[in-house]
């Protein structure tokens, strides 16, 4: 079993690669993608200098903690963007029946296909998030804490991606929800937890789980503490096995649209 | 000028027979207007408080307009699909064309903005009523004042976001450029009227694009004055000019390095 998911971890890097390098053909749009995407998310803060320049204290939440907030947020876009960018396409591809191409391939379909390309941008959201960990103030200790939780939070998005694209296989059309559920995620994960009230706060740790992606880690880091990161955790590995066994019960009610497609 | 109309028109129909296609768009707006009324009750510790000359509901309704005239403005969309033209050499069956493709583009667009504009316009107008339980007390020829403003605003988007989609010529992809361009108006002219930034930065952010093509229609809307309006519309005309002229030099310099390969 060991082996196995040895391998399966090898192709998924090798594919990974192969799209990244194809991504590279060009240098100059590879680079200015990812700079560019530095300096889109850096416009953010000229938002909250304003925010703090009215008031000390925005959701409970200091300066510092809202660049952290920001740099996780866009830590785990990022990662999930990357290295799996096509869970967010996965909705449209059952609907039109895409997926042959990766039904004949020895390995992990689920995988195959959420690896299958890769978004360059995110490697400056990615980057952006490195660059916020050292404005909050760098340890080593939170680098590592913001790295596990940029994993974590990215494991989070595309397993929630994944299990509303794969009720597609039984209601058909389902991106237009998708799509919803992961703006949802994206534009709340950049405001502090406590400026909401009532019942979103709910959805936050529910339908849309940026409670465990985001909010929690940015707690943990500000105050280490060893119940709620291996809560985070659990909630993560619960969240991939609820992607993944829902994905391959629905794969068997797949229908093909006999559509010739190649896998570049 | 016909055949623009004739263009704008035609879109405008295609528009309107899918525009249960823009309900996404609908459903992403709700969402930011949501945050910010969340984001605002917290700020505001009284509603009748006044922070930088605007109240509480004040504030909502400049982000409900603000946000009306960006959504509706599918500007990425626009960006995309004309650097593409210029990537796929689309452009050059265009260059034969008895127009200008600078024009077609403009009310090509205007008609998906006419339809995005009413739809988002509806359901801002009904947030705001439901969310404030107040209206801005504006006549109708204010209302038509604002109309015009958000009209001229529209279009210099459109030159605007037309221009950065030409640089395409230049390097292959202009997607980067519209990202900053995009954030700049998102949070210098969207989150913030122009009395919220320090003393120093507000004469800069007057001679922008961010006043014309965000602030203007959005202050006219929350606190109408004829002053104002006059002021607001001159610089339009003004940026309108200044937009367009850009927008035809590049593309003028841009088409004359064109290399398409037939096939």
């Amino acid at each position: 079993m060991l082996t196995e998911a040895k391998n399966q971890i090898k192709v998924m890097i090798l594919s990974i690669k192969y799209a990244l390098q194809r991504e590279m053909l060009n240098k100059i749009s590879f680079f200015s993608n990812i700079i560019f995407m530095v300096l889109n998310n850096a416009c953010f803060i000229i938002q909250w200098i304003i925010l703090y320049a009215i008031k000390d204290n925005v959701g409970n939440y200091s300066f510092k903690q809202v660049l952290l907030l920001w740099g996780l947020a866009a830590g785990t876009y990022g990662f999930a963007h990357f290295f799996f960018k096509e869970s967010f396409e996965l909705s449209e591809m059952i609907h039109t029946g895409k997926l042959d191409t990766y039904l004949i391939q020895p390995k992990s379909v689920l995988l195959s296909v959420i690896t299958s390309s890769v978004e360059v941008s995110a490697i400056g959201d990615m980057l952006y998030g490195i660059i916020m960990v050292f404005l909050y103030g760098f340890s080593m200790k939170t680098l590592l804490l913001f790295i596990l939780f940029s994993i974590t939070g990215g494991l989070i998005i595309t397993s929630i991606a994944v299990i509303w694209a794969s009720l597609s296989f039984w209601f058909g059309r389902m991106d237009i929800l998708t799509n919803t559920v992961n703006s949802l995620m994206t534009n709340f994960a950049t405001y502090p937890e406590g400026i909401f009230k009532g019942f979103i706060k709910i959805l936050f740790y529910t339908v849309i789980p940026i409670g465990f992606g985001i909010y929690l880690p940015v707690q943990i880091i500000h105050e280490f503490q060893w119940t709620l990161l291996l809560l985070v955790i659990a909630i993560t590995c619960i969240l991939i096995l609820i992607a993944n066994i829902l994905f391959y019960k629905g794969l068997k009610r797949y229908s093909s649209s006999n559509l010739m497609n190649v896998r570049t | 000028m016909k055949k623009y109309l004739y263009i704008y028109k035609s879109e405008l129909m295609t528009n309107i027979q899918y525009a249960f296609d823009l309900l996404i768009g609908f459903i992403t707006y709700c969402i930011m207007i949501f945050i910010f009324l969340n984001l605002w009750q917290y700020i505001y510790q009284d509603p009748k408080e006044l922070i930088n000359g605007y109240t509480m509901s004040q504030m909502i309704w400049y982000v409900i307009i603000t946000e009306i005239l960006w959504m509706s403005l599918g500007g990425r969309k626009l960006c995309k699909k004309i650097a593409e033209d210029v990537r796929s050499g689309n452009i050059a069956y265009n260059i034969n064309k008895p127009y200008s493709y600078v024009e077609y583009s403009l009310w090509n667009h205007m008609g998906l903005v006419t339809v995005r504009f009413v739809l988002v316009g509806i359901l801002g107008m009904i947030l705001g009523a439901i969310f404030l339980h107040t209206f801005p007390s504006l006549n109708i020829f204010q209302l038509i004042g604002i109309i015009v403003s958000c009209i001229l605003a529209t279009m210099i988007s459109i030159y605007i976001i037309t221009a950065l989609g030409l640089i395409s010529f230049f390097i292959e992809d202009a997607s980067p450029f519209y990202w900053l361009y995009s954030k700049m108006i998102l949070v210098i002219g969207t989150i913030f009227p122009i009395e919220f930034f320090p003393a120093v930065l507000q004469p800069i952010i007057k001679f922008s694009p961010i006043y014309v093509v965000s602030y203007g229609p959005a202050k006219l809307f929350v606190d109408f004055t004829t002053t104002g309006f006059f002021n607001i519309l001159i610089a339009q005309i003004i940026y309108l000019i200044i937009s367009c002229t850009i927008c035809h030099l590049i593309y003028r310099k841009g088409v004359r390095k064109l290399n398409v390969n037939g096939g």
